[in-house]
């Protein structure tokens, strides 16, 4: 749950868009990790992975990456207190101990979290990794000038509002305790259950103090993971990674780290990294990506190559496309008009605007269809395939509008098959049989960006997405329905403006929850409760396809990141 | 052909000053005997035609440019056309835009209404500029004239494509797309028609029958509507004619790059954007509006090049177009 802080809400807003659309490509793990690998499908160690990617991993310091469960390659580099489970699939949202011998010690209402480090930690020098590392990894992450990571540990800590980075604070957070060398204890202001998805992340990276350079640890920054930075050119540009020869897979369950080196190359056209995977000449062979997918066009192609068919990679990540009202605005006040939008929503065409069926599935509940966040399917204002006309006539009727009605459809005009006009259009189509005559304002990306996030700005009825810091139903939920997170003067998130007690005291009973898949159940509950309102109609939970190179071995995609995880590839 | 050699050209046209209403006849006849300009010419009303038809076209065909038709793409392979050559077919005749399924002759023939409409509405507004500011700046004084040169060199030298786009982002959506779209390009590509204007008035102010109607009293505005203006008939025409397919190109681009007409109102632009990823699945999808651009632009072209060929009488005579000496010969 993220309080209101607008920056931090803003970069969180913004990197969650583009850890997604860089995003992922994770699997439908059952159909295509024994085909891809085909003969001799045993990984062995050697040899050099290429990435091709559209964006740089900038800013390549542990504080300041903002990632979901540890990022990609970061987390070759990185290791955190917990990391996400390396499997494909359902058990990939798992939370898994990394750094810890567990994933975290709670005490009985959760506000204490107890770690415990394995022994033998060393980094690239071969100095051994302490508490008091970890600490001072997370202290670093409050300095102003080491800005970027998410706003949870802000929140969270006690007394870490004001906190200003050990460069200026030399005491410390208190709110971390290091008893002994391997021992390190958190205190949160309230109950989260939830703290080991926040210790997947890159601020609990333990970092040497003594080889802190502050803004410069970017370019060498130290690794306790199994490779170690050689080179990083343009800020991730190009960065190459190398065996990091301290690290011992005895202490690494995770990674399996098959590759001697690694060449990170960013910054290319998502056209050229996928014509260059699907040719896999040279060094392509051996090549992933982790952020570009495959679009509508190229997946028509691919999908009529059998060669080609094999070497995609499949990949759900947590992630709804819907319609947001604003309840304030005329006629969306009315609930029967809302309703009336929803059961007239064509999702077939929906789906077919974002790429068909095999890159975006039907959405009618707005938690994602995954079993982490506690899904529990609905459908509570039934469209079918192709819209209900006639029941959304009868409801616009009821609300007085017997003879139809028009309202302006907000959406970006950024190329994403998101929340871009060819979904506006395909919506603007299907309403028209409900006798609704959509106009359709098309806003620049950071301006529709802008005003969706202002309550004094929000339109009625625009395009909206959302996807989570971590596969789980609180930050899904908490952000966008929560009464107390409704930003008067700042990035707002509640679009809905909804301010529920019933749902606000929920949220608080479910965060006390230390039982994870107890919690999914009550969140799934929450979902379809809220869900009656009408604030949303949700539309499709994209799906990603991606290439990979036809050397490719061990292809593994979590549906926490929907990603091919680079730590698991082999290329021999 | 460069914009400087067009002016020059086109400029040179008038220098022997060929009254205009006695050489409509001529025109006309110069104009009839160059198959290539006929042809041309026939494809451009066509092409209107069908523009103005729209509506009745495609109720023929029992469709629009705007209603989905999921069931008649394969969803499960990102959405390209089911059936052969994109879904052609007695319902569709060119087949169906791929993930929409929405009619491809539809948006076709809708498109070019846009296309046509825009290009050819821009086309007026430069030269009703062009022609205004030219004839001034030819009239008036020093001053007038050295203001108005520079201000059209400026004109000039701006590049047409970044200020349309700066232009194009600041204005409210809620201005009607297609005007504006026109006025844009219409307001900047005035410039090189200003100045063939202005060269071709100050050559035509020194003829004897314009000397004799200021001595004759006749105010500035008389002489320039009744002397100068059939004069400059010739010239405007003939680079209009050029203007026309260039604008037309320009809209395209512009809807190309996103800031034209706004969806779901079909362009041929729009449709090139939308249709470039698909080259390799669904070829169709990307040749047809490329082929109508194409037609169109060459179609106007070509008819311009007749149209100026036809007012030059000594690119005629070399041509041996209209003079009947052709005929003479084979006989």
């Amino acid at each position: 749950m993220r309080q209101p802080s607008l920056t931090a809400r803003r970069v969180a807003a913004a990197t969650v868009g583009l850890v997604l659309a860089a995003g992922a490509a994770a699997c439908g793990p059952e159909d295509n990790d024994a085909k891809a690998s085909g003969g001799d499908s045993t990984p062995h160690k050697g040899g050099t992975l290429t990435v091709l990617n559209a964006n740089p991993t900038q800013d390549f310091d542990p504080a300041r990456l903002y990632t979901s469960g540890g990022g990609n390659v970061p987390s070759l580099v990185f290791r955190t207190l917990t990391t996400r489970n390396r499997e494909n699939g359902a058990a990939g949202t798992e939370v898994v101990p990394d750094l810890a011998t567990d994933t975290g010690r709670p005490n009985k209402d959760a506000t204490v979290w107890t770690y415990t480090l394995k022994k033998g930690l060393t980094y690239e020098d071969g100095t051994a990794i302490t508490s008091a590392d970890i600490k001072y990894g997370i202290e670093r992450s409050f300095a102003p000038e080491l800005s970027g990571g998410a706003p949870y540990l802000r929140d969270w800590l006690v007394g870490a509002a004001d906190y200003q980075g050990p460069y200026k604070d030399k005491k410390g957070l208190s709110a971390i305790g290091t008893p002994d060398a391997r021992t390190i204890v958190f205190h949160l202001n309230k109950p989260e259950g939830e703290f080991p998805y926040l210790a997947t992340q890159t601020q609990f990276t333990p970092v040497p103090k003594a080889k802190d350079t502050g803004t410069k640890y970017e370019e060498h920054p130290v690794s306790s993971g199994p490779y170690k930075v050689v080179s990083n050119q343009n800020d991730g540009e190009r960065i190459v990674l190398e065996r990091n020869t301290h690290w011992s897979a005895a202490t690494d369950a995770e990674r399996k780290a098959y590759p001697d080196r690694i060449d990170v190359r960013s910054g290319l056209d998502s056209s050229v990294i996928n014509q260059r995977l699907s040719t896999s000449q040279g060094a392509d062979a051996a090549a992933v990506t982790t952020d570009t997918n495959l679009g509508p066009a190229e997946l028509a192609k691919v999908s009529g190559d059998k060669e080609l068919a094999a070497r995609v990679g499949t990949g759900h990540f947590g992630y709804t496309n819907y319609i947001a009202f604003n309840p304030t605005v005329k006629p969306f006040d009315n609930p029967k008009v809302r309703q009336a939008i929803s059961y007239a929503v064509d999702r077939s065409s929906v789906v077919n605007a974002a790429g068909g069926s095999a890159l975006a599935e039907p959405a009618t509940t707005f938690l994602p269809n995954q079993k982490s966040f506690g899904y529990e399917p609905y459908d509570l204002f039934p469209a079918g395939k192709a819209g209900n006309a006639a029941k959304a006539r009868e409801l616009l009727a009821q609300a007085g509008y017997r003879n139809g009605l028009t309202v302006t459809l907000t959406h970006s005009n950024a190329k994403d098959f998101e929340t871009s006009p060819e979904i506006a259009t395909a919506i603007q189509d299907a309403l028209k049989k409900a006798g609704i005559t959509v106009k359709l304002q098309g806003l620049e990306e950071n301006d529709y960006s802008d005003k969706i996030h202002n309550v004094k700005t929000e339109p009625g009825f625009f395009l909206a997405h959302w996807g989570a810091d971590w596969p789980s139903g609180g930050p899904f939920l908490a952000p966008i329905f929560d009464g107390r997170q409704i930003v008067k003067d700042g990035a707002n998130f509640n679009t809905g403006l909804l301010d529920d007690k019933s749902v606000n005291a929920e949220i608080d009973a479910i965060n006390k929850l230390t039982d994870l898949d107890a919690a999914a159940k009550r969140w799934g509950a929450l979902d379809k409760k809220i869900g009656e309102q009408a604030l949303t109609v949700p539309l499709f939970h994209p799906v990603y396809k991606r290439l990979y190179g036809k050397d490719i071995k061990n292809v593994v995609i979590s549906d926490w990141t929907g990603v091919l995880d680079i730590s698991q590839v082999a290329v021999k | 052909m460069s914009e400087a050699l067009v002016a020059a050209e086109v400029a040179g046209t008038g220098v022997d000053p060929v009254p205009a209403a006695s050489g409509a006849r001529q025109f006309w006849r110069r104009l009839r005997a160059q198959r290539a300009a006929l042809v041309a010419g026939a494809l451009v009303a066509l092409l209107v035609l069908v523009a103005l038809a729209a509506p009745l076209l495609t109720a023929l065909e029992g469709q629009d440019p705007t209603t989905y038709h999921p069931a008649l793409v394969d969803s499960a392979r990102g959405g390209v056309p089911i059936g052969s050559f994109g879904g052609i077919g007695g319902d569709h005749w060119l087949g169906v835009e791929p993930q929409t399924g929405r009619d491809l002759f539809a948006r076709l023939v809708y498109g070019a209404r846009v296309s046509l409409g825009v290009a050819l509405a821009a086309t007026v507004v430069q030269v009703v500029i062009g022609v205004t500011l030219g004839v001034a700046a030819a009239l008036g004084n020093r001053w007038v004239d050295q203001l108005l040169s520079r201000f059209t060199d400026i004109i000039v030298a701006m590049p047409l494509m970044i200020m349309a786009l700066a232009l194009l982002a600041i204005v409210p959506s809620s201005f009607p797309r297609p005007v504006l779209v026109a006025l844009v390009i219409g307001l900047i590509g005035w410039g090189n028609i200003a100045k063939i204007v202005r060269a071709q008035t100050l050559t035509l102010k020194e003829l004897d029958y314009v000397a004799a109607a200021r001595l004759s009293g006749w105010g500035t505005w008389r002489i320039a509507r009744r002397e100068l203006l059939p004069g400059l008939a010739a010239p405007v025409i003939t680079y209009a004619a050029l203007l026309a397919p260039s604008n037309i190109t320009v809209e395209a681009a512009l809807s190309f790059l996103g800031v034209g007409v706004k969806p779901p109102t079909p362009s041929w632009g729009q449709m090139l954007t939308a249709a470039d990823v698909w080259y390799q699945a669904a070829p169709q999808y990307l040749l047809l509006p490329a082929g109508a651009l194409f037609l169109t632009v060459l179609a106007l072209t070509v008819l311009g090049d007749g149209v100026r060929t036809a007012l030059d009488p000594r690119a005629a005579s070399r041509l041996r177009i209209g003079t009947g000496r052709k005929r003479e010969a084979r006989a």
